[in-house]
């Protein structure tokens, strides 16, 4: 006791004067009311999550269980269950992201079974109305080789596995679907005829074989006793001369074996016999099912025609005449490359009532009724967003109108006078408008994108990685426009605000930059973020692959950012090109992801043309193979509001404010340590090293921070085998480089910074890490990290302070706070509360235009949106502040006073007349 | 001091005894094993099927395991080496286990420690997992409570004087205080408060009443 009495008296003595300032709030919120959870009654009040699953892989009606469901086994390795009438979610199991997790085999009758993995592969059981476990055992092959050919299906409560070894022979095995008990030894079946063109219609397995012009049609059901195979000559068919070898499995079919000949002809196997239908593949996209009804089989066709739309087209099997009730043509349905995932058709009242099941390239999913009704969409390509960007809403036309007129600083006092007038005109005109208005239709209209008075309101423009992209209101969560680009490949795609929507008459303006998906050349697309029109260089197809690109630091007139690109020949682009004469003090870097080299460029524009000149070149990671494994620099135009921090002792320690420096963290293998995570922070225009750390076995996660003068990074430490957070902060000393207000240069003395460090357990595994965005940068900073758990946890930067437990400049210990270097992640640190997240990857923080809030959406398979108040809403009243109650107490306090006045003044009526 | 170096010694003994027997558990084995064990439902629950929304993740999700009807799960084909095994509950809150697996097979389950790695509390394999807690998401709206008014110092700010002024004078009942009183109350009269009526008189009928009934007032006042 009397130990921490010495130590805590001088500090004491400093909070005491600490506390005579201003800023004894910030102290107080920062350090004791550190607790940021939410109310319960505010769930739902401004969060939302949105659930996916996937595209889809394999998709089955559930008809046997009283609630109609659709079982669907996704890419993304999910197995679901959709609600038939609303589409919405009802069970849902996410399984291992990696090939662990591929699942190979949906099959649904009253159970719902599931084959997973690749070698070793596991046979599960699931109930499908509740989605509880019913049984699981593993399947271990021998022959490792060939497993990916594997072919699975369920015959007569058996699990079938068939493994073709192409040109030789195909083995089949067959397994208690419950128990996994192998019925008697693998078969082998005598099969030289098989390539890698064969397709399965179980039980039959088809394969076209033989040379040019003399190609035999065989099949063989591999589940039969006695060997049987049925050959025919492709000729029968097809004209051999225009055959080029293509046979497919029908999309949805669970009647008969049967494919397609040559995107033609479709062709059943009926009795040990072929048996061509008299139907013929409309069109070679078209995706083709076979469905059973009432009316007997029944050919499904569904394709996409950019001239008539969208078209189902339905034809019995037998006859080869067409069903008239379940055709559909949908003009307005724009859904590119059909797939008939499931359909089912039942007849509850002599008429034909057909559900689809349809997903598209563009990862959607709808549910469709016969004559073309969709019931329901999913878009699932939002289980995979790539990149996000919040962009502000415009302000309404009578705002901006207002601040037009405080725009216009020229003319006369008289033309100020008549533009006055004028604007207070149109205001009462749109008043008296409004007021019309909201006599006959109020609740019509859907509420107008304009900005609130908050700035809470905005628009997330999300970029999905099968090439969509989609806008969003955050508020809602409801998608406002869409855009599909298939030839848009999203790896490492950026995007841009190049202008927001302040600056009435010109739109708000997003570039987003990827790569075209065949060549791997540069694609942009610019469009207007609120409407989603494509504006500006709209599509942009170059020429040439990119290596860099970044925003002009400067607006040219139209108040438009100028993209600039690098390209893989080091020659630069720049869009707009009138913009070129206004690039200055422009630098660049390029890391080579594998080298792990940095390249630094300086942008020179000669009156004539832009060009590029190097200037630097780094090896990171210690001379050893290094990769990179991130680089993480400042949020671009990022304000600091404070550029000290004030210590105990009233003296101010001064931030390192480089806007220029950027975080590499690089990992490579050594000889004594196994890996090394090297992390370093460059300056990007002078190439300079500014503080660097190393961490012996460990390996590095492509998680890091980096705003004003913090760092952190996270990686798993393989010696102690747990994650952790390492931080760095930068700090210029006690006294100032520069004078007040002077712009940082990176080229004008080189000066070190001191450098904290200190790092923390975390007792998680982490998916991805942010830290929140206000409008000033006065609120404190929280770092927003998403677990693999599920959680979307905040933890205030206090905790990962690195100067704590560090000597301080006066030789006084910064105290270290009471708990251990492990971070505590309760329950009231969970942003999401009980709504987990699966597989989250990705978290954004946005600025509100209320300083104390920041916008954050975690994506991932699910995508979660709330807004968090780091520094509790200072500038807010609470939200369960009572109007009633302040008003009703004002009442009585001023009735209270007249009526004890009038009392009091009848008292002295009566003593008077005493 | 003495005691701080001992016990420095004897942490970093164990450690040296701990990672001599580490190597052989690293290497990744060819066998595949698996992971055993039995989620007990946490007790309150409201009967939903809980097995659906709990989920076992292995070393964060690398490995997943599904929960049976009957809270057991069995997680396959796991190489050996050293996992960390978390169920996860949208709601309770269970304790990680750190499951070990040699190269011959031999598990071992120990309590996860991110602080002292070495130190080793094994618990039983097969794994028998409880809930801890429920998690606590949200903060408690204060409510209204008749003591927090009571004991709020504003309240006794005023309620003190109050009692000082209303009961003590009654409970002494002495002439010469309550003599006192009359005067204090006389003095404390509040005279600088518009009547209601007074003020309606005199915006209704203009000054010369109003003039009146202020003089009428003075008239009262000096007859006291």
């Amino acid at each position: 006791m009397g130990l921490l009495s010495i130590h805590f008296k001088p500090n004491f003595l400093g909070l005491l004067k600490c506390l005579n300032k201003l800023n004894w709030f910030i102290v107080f919120f920062s350090l004791i009311n550190l607790s940021v959870c939410i109310y319960e009654d505010q769930i739902g009040k401004f969060d939302w999550r949105q659930t996916y699953v996937g595209r889809i892989k394999f998709s089955q009606f559930d008809t046997v269980s009283t609630a109609k469901k659709i079982i669907v086994a996704t890419e993304e390795n999910v197995l679901a269950a959709l609600n038939l009438k609303t589409g919405q979610v009802v069970w849902r199991h996410v399984f291992e992201s990696t090939s662990t997790g591929n699942i190979q085999l949906l099959h649904v009758t009253e159970k719902v079974v599931t084959v997973t993995g690749s070698n070793p592969y596991l046979v599960r059981g699931w109930d499908s109305s509740t989605g509880v476990l019913l049984w699981e055992w593993s399947l271990t092959l021998q022959n490792e080789e060939q497993s990916e050919f594997s072919e699975f299906w369920v015959q007569n409560n058996m699990l079938v596995h068939m493994l073709p070894v192409f040109g030789s022979h195909v083995e089949v095995s067959m397994y208690n679907l419950l128990s996994g008990q192998n019925r008697g030894a693998t078969s082998k079946l005598p099969a030289t005829w098989t390539n890698d063109g064969c397709v399965l219609s179980a039980p039959y397995y088809t394969c076209i074989s033989g040379g040019v012009g003399t190609q035999q049609l065989l099949s063989l059901d591999v589940t039969s006793n006695a060997v049987q195979l049925l050959s025919r000559p492709i000729s029968e068919y097809v004209t051999v001369n225009t055959y080029d070898g293509g046979l497919r499995p029908l999309d949805t079919n669970n009647v008969i074996p049967a494919f397609t000949l040559d995107d033609k002809k479709i062709v059943l196997i009926r009795n040990n016999q072929f048996e061509i239908l008299k139907t013929e593949v409309v069109d070679p996209s078209a995706s083709v099912a076979l469905v059973d009804t009432m009316h007997g089989q029944v050919i499904l066709q569904a394709w996409f025609d950019e001239n008539e739309g969208f078209t189902v087209k339905a034809h019995n099997a037998a006859t080869g005449a067409e069903v008239p009730e379940l055709r559909v043509l949908e003009p307005e349905l724009k859904l590119a490359e059909p797939e008939l995932a499931a359909a089912t058709c039942s007849r509850p009242r002599d008429q034909l009532a057909c559900r689809l099941l349809l997903t598209g390239a563009d990862d959607s999913v709808h549910l469709m009724q016969q004559g073309g009704r969709v019931i329901w969409s999913r878009e699932e390509a939002l289980a995979n967003v790539v990149a996000v960007e919040f962009v502000e809403l415009p302000v309404s036309d009578l705002d901006a109108a207002i601040e037009s007129e405080f725009d216009q600083k020229e003319g006369s006092i008289w033309a100020a006078f008549t533009r006055r007038l004028q604007t207070q005109f149109q205001q009462l005109q749109t008043l008296i408008q409004s007021l019309q208005k909201g006599e006959g239709e109020e609740d019509e209209a859907p509420p107008a994108l304009v900005r609130d008075y908050f700035g809470l309101h905005k628009i997330i423009v999300l970029v999905t990685d099968v090439g969509k992209i989609f806008g969003m209101d955050n508020l809602s969560g409801a998608l406002l426009w869409q855009y599909y680009e298939p030839s848009l490949d999203t790896e490492n795609v950026l995007v841009y605000t190049r202008r927001t929507a302040r600056y009435p008459p010109y739109d708000a303006y997003v570039t987003i930059v990827g790569k075209h998906e065949e060549s791997g050349n540069g694609l942009i697309i610019s469009l207007n973020p609120i409407t989603g029109a494509l504006i500006g260089e709209k599509l942009m197809h170059l020429d040439v692959q990119l290596l860099q690109c970044a925003l002009l630091h400067r607006p040219d007139n139209e108040k438009l950012y100028a993209l600039i690109l690098l390209d893989k020949d080091e020659n630069v682009q720049i869009l707009p090109g009138s913009a070129a004469p206004l690039v200055e003090n422009m630098y660049m870097y390029v890391a080579e992801k594998n080298t792990a080299r940095v390249q630094g460029y300086a942008l020179v524009y000669d009156g004539r043309s832009l060009w590029a000149r190097r200037t630097w070149q780094v090896q990171l990671g210690g001379g050893g193979a290094a990769r990179v494994v991130l680089a993480a620099r400042k949020a671009a135009a990022e304000r600091v509001h404070s550029p000290g921090r004030v210590l105990p002792d009233r003296s101010v320690l001064y931030k390192y404010l480089n806007p220029n420096l950027v975080l590499f963290v690089t990992e490579g293998p050594d000889p004594l340590h196994k890996d090394v995570v090297v992390a370093t922070c460059v300056d990007a225009v002078s190439g300079a090293v500014v503080a660097a750390q190393t961490h012996r076995r460990a390996r590095a996660l492509p998680l890091a921070i980096h705003t004003e003068h913090y760092l952190a990074y996270l990686y798993y430490n393989d010696k102690h085998r747990r994650t952790e957070i390492a931080t760095l902060e930068l700090y210029e000393g006690q006294s100032r480089w520069l004078g007040a207000g002077a712009a940082f240069s990176s080229l004008a003395g080189r000066r070190a910074p001191s450098v904290e460090r200190q790092a923390y357990i975390l007792a998680a595994a982490p998916a991805a890490a942010a830290t929140t965005r206000t409008e000033k940068a006065l609120t404190d900073k929280h770092v927003i990290l998403a677990l693999s758990s599920g959680a979307l946890v905040e933890i205030p930067w206090g905790y990962l302070e690195a100067r704590r437990g560090g000597l301080a400049e006066d030789g006084s210990v910064i105290p270290a706070q009471a708990s251990p270097p492990e971070l505590l992640l309760g329950g009231d640190a969970r942003l999401n509360y009980n709504r987990s997240l699966a597989r989250p990857a990705r978290v954004h923080a946005a600025p509100a235009g209320l300083e104390s809030t920041s916008l954050v959406l975690a994506t991932g398979l699910d995508l979660f949106y709330t807004r968090v108040a780091p520094s509790k809403t200072f500038d807010l009243l609470k939200d369960d502040f009572d109007y009633y109650l302040i008003t009703i107490v004002l009442a009585a306090l001023i009735l209270a006073t007249y009526s004890t006045k009038y009392f009091a003044s009848r008292k002295i009526l009566k003593m008077a007349w005493k | 001091m003495k005691q701080l170096l001992s016990i420095f010694f004897s942490v970093s003994t164990f450690s040296y005894v701990l990672s001599a027997v580490n190597p052989p558990e690293e290497e990744v084995g060819n066998g595949r094993y698996v992971i055993e064990g039995r989620v007990f439902p946490p007790e309150e629950q409201d009967l939903g099927p809980w097995q659906v929304d709990t989920r076992i993740h292995v070393n964060g999700g690398e490995y997943i395991g599904f929960i049976r009807e009957d809270g057991t799960f069995v997680v396959h084909n796991v190489p050996s080496g050293s996992y960390v095994v978390e169920i996860l509950h949208p709601d309770y809150i269970y304790e990680p286990v750190r499951v070990e697996i040699n190269s011959k097979g031999k598990y071992r389950a120990r309590k996860v420690n991110y602080i002292q790695t070495s130190q080793v509390i094994q618990v039983p394999y097969p794994l028998r997992l409880k809930p801890l807690a429920k998690f606590r998401f949200f903060q408690v709206r204060e409510q209204w409570r008749l003591t927090d008014f009571l004991f709020n110092p504003m309240v006794i700010m005023m309620v003190l004087p109050l009692l000082f002024i209303m009961i003590l004078p009654k409970m002494m009942n002495d002439p010469e205080t309550k003599e006192d009183l009359k005067q204090i109350t006389n003095l404390a009269k509040m005279s600088e408060m518009p009547e209601m009526s007074e003020m309606f008189t005199s915006f209704f009928s203009g000054g010369a009443a109003a003039k009146a009934s202020s003089s009428k007032a003075k008239q009262v006042k000096k007859r006291q």
